[in-house]
């Protein structure tokens, strides 16, 4: 590239130079900024961009960022909806389990209770009066963790 | 005060820094233990320059002026990064560039222009006189219509094309400094360079004098 092409151009640009900012503007330029420097210290870290601003800020000058913070917050939202949907095939495992679990519970509880208990008239019974059986509940659903205990009064 | 600056005699890189090496490392020594008066001292040997860069991006003496001084603050808090890998004046202009150009991004299509700063002892500088009376086939183009058109024109370039030709044919520095602030190589600043002139030179054609 020659130089001698855009001499005029060059030339032309020494104008730029002549644009001054007014008289005695740099006489205080530098106290203004020691000045904003020791009100910013004094503030301390209080005088920091609050989060959310600086996420804002980041968010204007990275659309690219902005675009996957918004499509990771939809795919939250997804999820979320996702999840909502599904309680039955969340329940139904419980269901199975608990049937699974009761067979155990009934070969740990002992079939007689020691007659030191009878101490409060009543002797209470912790065998299962029946195998676990979803029990209906006031509101017409079953629930599935309740189970029946049977009570033995004396003389009967 | 005007801030009329040297002629274009091109500027080496390191000629700010070397015009008081210890004096610069030792100000910044200080400044990065706190200590005020050292980086006002800092503030004052950069300012004009520092100012004058922002504005010719700018074209706009409020906005030069809020973002030299947030270039300045955020330099200040950022000293303590600064390893003296390069000049404190380079890694300065680096924090002012990069914050002009943010700026001009948001600023984008809001064009201002305040031309009314001009030096007023402009119009008598007999160089000028010359060079509007010499170098401009429109001899009856005014110096106030010259630097608007001027101006707009530069707006006209991309951020990094104008930075290219603020820097090296309005403030005069050289293509291994620019290349330093604008964290690019040589060849990069020149391709830039001539680019940004082709442009210009075909947008300004009616003030520029065949040569």
């Amino acid at each position: 590239m020659n130089e001698n092409n855009f001499e005029a151009l060059r030339q032309l640009l020494k104008l730029k130079r002549q644009e001054t900012p007014p008289l005695g503007y740099f006489k205080g330029f530098s106290g203004q900024i020691i000045a904003r420097i020791r009100a910013g210290e004094a503030r301390g870290h209080s005088s920091e961009v609050p989060w959310l601003l600086k996420l804002l800020q980041a968010f204007e000058f990275k659309p690219a960022f902005a675009g996957a913070f918004a499509s990771a917050l939809c795919l939250l939202l997804v999820f979320g909806i996702v999840l909502a949907d599904r309680p039955d095939s969340s329940i139904q495992p419980m269901l199975q389990s608990s049937e699974h679990l009761s067979g155990s519970f009934a070969a740990v509880t002992p079939a007689v209770l020691p007659q030191s208990v009878d101490s409060a008239g009543i002797i209470a019974s912790t065998n299962p009066a029946t195998s676990l059986q979803p029990v209906a509940s006031l509101f017409g659903q079953q629930n599935p963790l309740a189970q029946q205990v049977s009570f033995t009064l004396p003389g009967n | 005060m005007t801030m009329i600056m040297a002629e274009p005699a091109e500027r080496t890189d390191l000629e700010p820094a070397a015009a008081a090496p210890v004096a610069e490392m030792d100000l910044v020594r200080r400044a990065q233990r706190g200590e005020l008066a050292a980086y006002d001292e800092l503030v004052q040997r950069y300012q004009e320059r520092i100012y004058a860069t922002v504005y010719h991006m700018t074209s706009n003496h409020e906005d030069a002026n809020d973002l030299a001084q947030d270039s300045f603050i955020k330099a200040f808090q950022a000293l303590k990064s600064f390893k003296g890998g390069s000049s404190f004046y380079t890694w300065l202009y680096r924090i002012a560039v990069n914050k002009t150009i943010n700026f001009l991004k948001q600023r984008k299509n809001r064009v201002h222009m305040s031309l009314n700063d001009l030096d007023f002892n402009t119009e008598n500088n007999p160089d000028l006189v010359a060079l509007i009376s010499d170098k401009t086939p429109r001899r009856d183009a005014g110096l106030k219509e010259l630097q608007e058109k001027l101006n707009a024109a530069l707006l006209k370039l991309s951020e990094p094309h104008r930075l290219v030709v603020v820097l090296h044919d309005v403030q005069g520095q050289s293509h291994e400094e620019i290349a330093q602030i604008m964290d690019c190589n040589i060849g990069t600043v020149r391709s830039r360079l001539f680019y940004a002139r082709q442009q210009l030179q075909s947008l300004l054609a009616d003030y520029l004098k065949p040569t």
